[in-house]
């Protein structure tokens, strides 16, 4: 089985570098978007279940590039060192804050190179952008049946069968591969490597395509003008000292003095 | 300025998004339904013709049928609902017809033939605007806009739905359905792994009730553990609120949870380990055992509030 899993090298959201006016993207690390480590860590658990091989595929979409790329490869020895044989990076200046449609077009492109594929696993959506757009945009640019919010996934043969995680519903649904589906965080717990294979995931080869080597040439449609960060201020007030009595005493004066409470 | 063509997509109760068409410049709205519905309702909003797409069909089919529709009437901008319908459908349509999706959309100007979109992006943590050229999708929760009333008389057409083989359905398990409008709430107690055992949200209900708040939670306790249904889920996949004070309790502060409970008024934070990231981002902040406090502090209120 040939597995690929999408990874998105996400603004860490939780570290996001802001100030009143300005979101610094530039200087806010990168992280594997949580969701896609499940993606990763099913692709591997599949692998290891019927053989074959599992490989990732990510879009470098933040710049400046020569300092992102040195972060791109090393989270990358992250989703190998999970168990993925082989990683493909696509970097180039057009991709640096693109819009989804030129994202899917180079995933697609990859992934056509590559060859032979079964399944292709992506994320529900990413920490960062969360649009939940590319694994639809990349089974419809490959023309492959795409089931997305899977919460359990099931491999046999050349068919998947899939429990979706609807808004009212769940919906168990299957498809002929190859096909792609996108998975929430509830399908597993993604592995944390031991260090013996963190230091075999060294030696796995990243390898690096440009729009050029893909054949596209096309620009993004979207371009970003402004980005004004949302600031909320709190008072951080942190109540750690006393008996539980005192502590409840304390927070229920603030309470009365914000007004949310009124004593009768 | 020339009519843009605007296309509404949803149900006939999904009318909201009609007000998002109404911020295009000089709009000719067109809307499209799912399910039935009595088209000549829409006419109050300027819509001026309605497709009716009664047929059920899955999310590659839509794609495929709304293409069809788009291309037959070249329209500027397709507006759809915050589902996860519209959220596999609509971007199957964009990647064929080359076009942007813009996702949680706020606002929309349109200059020329050019739009500026404002989404919130960066994680729900900054306001984005981008600008885009014809042809653009839009996603959006309906109950974000209120369309304001032009009357005019609405044509209807009936849609053949073009369908697709590819994913079959094998069943379908209806969810159980809540009451709670979190979304709504003005008081939020909310709860999170902090709790050991299901049985032990019952310190969170009684202290709701006293608060006369609604019970919220993490992630976990609804998408993993199912200890409540998902109308309780806040966060980025969950629900978004906005009350006048969010009580979180055991409940760690992970990025994800905390954009969607970002605009909140006032935030109290109870964690026995004063290290959780939700103390980073609180009004007031209690280090203790909920199972310690929670009783005390509903004990305390219920005297306060004589209740």
């Amino acid at each position: 089985m040939e597995v690929l899993a999408l990874v998105k090298l996400a603004l860490d959201t939780g570290q996001l570098r802001m100030n009143e006016s300005k979101v610094d993207i530039d200087a806010t690390p990168l992280k594997i978007s949580d969701i896609d480590r499940s993606a990763v860590e099913e692709a591997v658990r599949i692998k290891e279940k019927v053989g074959g091989r599992a490989r990732v595929i990510a879009v470098l979409k933040y710049g400046p590039l020569p300092k992102r790329q040195q972060e791109a490869e090393s989270l990358l020895r992250e989703a190998l060192a999970m168990g993925a044989d082989e990683a493909y990076l696509i970097v180039d200046n057009a991709l640096v804050n693109s819009d989804q449609l030129l994202t899917a077009k180079a995933i697609a492109a990859t992934v056509k190179k590559l060859g032979n594929y079964d399944l292709i696993i992506a994320g529900e959506a990413t920490i960062d952008g969360y649009t939940s757009q590319v694994g639809s945009r990349v089974a419809a640019e490959l023309g492959i049946p795409v089931i997305s919010f899977v919460r359990e996934l099931r491999v046999e043969g050349n068919k998947v069968t899939a429990k979706r995680d609807l808004e009212d519903a769940i919906q168990t649904v299957e498809a002929q591969l190859p096909a792609l589906v996108t998975v929430t965080r509830e399908i597993n717990v993604p592995r944390i490597p031991p260090l013996l294979q963190i230091r075999a995931a060294m030696k796995k080869p990243i390898n690096k395509l440009s729009l050029a080597d893909l054949g596209i040439s096309m620009k993004s449609l979207a371009e970003i003008v402004n980005i004004a960060p949302i600031q909320v201020k709190r008072k951080g007030v942190i109540i750690k000292d006393g008996t539980v009595d005192e502590k409840v005493d304390k927070l229920t004066q603030a309470l009365i003095q914000e007004g949310l409470i009124t004593p009768r | 300025m020339n009519m843009t063509k605007v296309l509404v997509i949803g149900s006939i109760n999904d009318t909201g998004l009609i007000g998002l068409a109404q911020k295009v410049g000089n709009p000719e709205i067109h809307y499209l339904v799912l399910g039935t519905g009595d088209t000549s309702q829409l006419g109050k909003y300027g819509v001026t013709k309605a497709y009716l797409l009664t047929a059920q069909v899955d999310e590659t089919s839509f794609a495929e049928t709304l293409i069809g529709v788009i291309n037959s009437n070249n329209y500027s901008v397709v507006i759809a609902p915050a589902s996860k319908f519209f959220k596999t459908a609509i971007p199957i349509s964009a990647q064929k017809l080359l076009a942007p999706v813009i996702v949680d959309v706020l606002d929309l100007k349109q200059s020329d033939s050019a739009f500026e979109v404002t989404y919130n992006g960066v994680g729900n943590r900054a306001q984005v605007t981008v600008k885009v050229s014809d042809k653009v999708f839009l996603i959006a929760p309906p109950a974000r806009f209120k369309p304001s009333e032009k009357a005019t008389t609405v044509s209807t057409e009936s849609l053949q739905p073009k369908v697709v083989t590819g994913v079959k359905v094998v069943s379908t398990e209806e969810k159980p359905k809540g009451k709670v409008r979190i979304e709504d709430a003005e008081l939020i107690v909310s709860v999170g792994r902090g709790f050991k055992k299901q049985e032990d949200l019952k310190l969170a209900f009684e202290l709701a009730e006293v608060l006369g708040a609604e019970v919220g939670c993490s992630r976990p306790i609804a998408a993993d553990l199912k200890w409540l249904s998902e109308d309780h889920w806040v966060g980025l996949s969950g629900h978004k609120v906005r009350p006048k004070l969010y009580m979180a309790i055991g409940i760690s502060g992970q990025p994800q949870h905390l954009a969607g409970m970002m605009e909140a008024k006032t935030v109290v934070v109870i964690n026995s380990d004063p290290n959780a990231p939700f103390f980073k981002n609180c009004d007031y902040g209690v280090v203790e055992d909920l199972y310690k406090f929670v009783p005390a502090l509903t004990k305390k209120l219920r005297e306060i509030l004589k209740k």
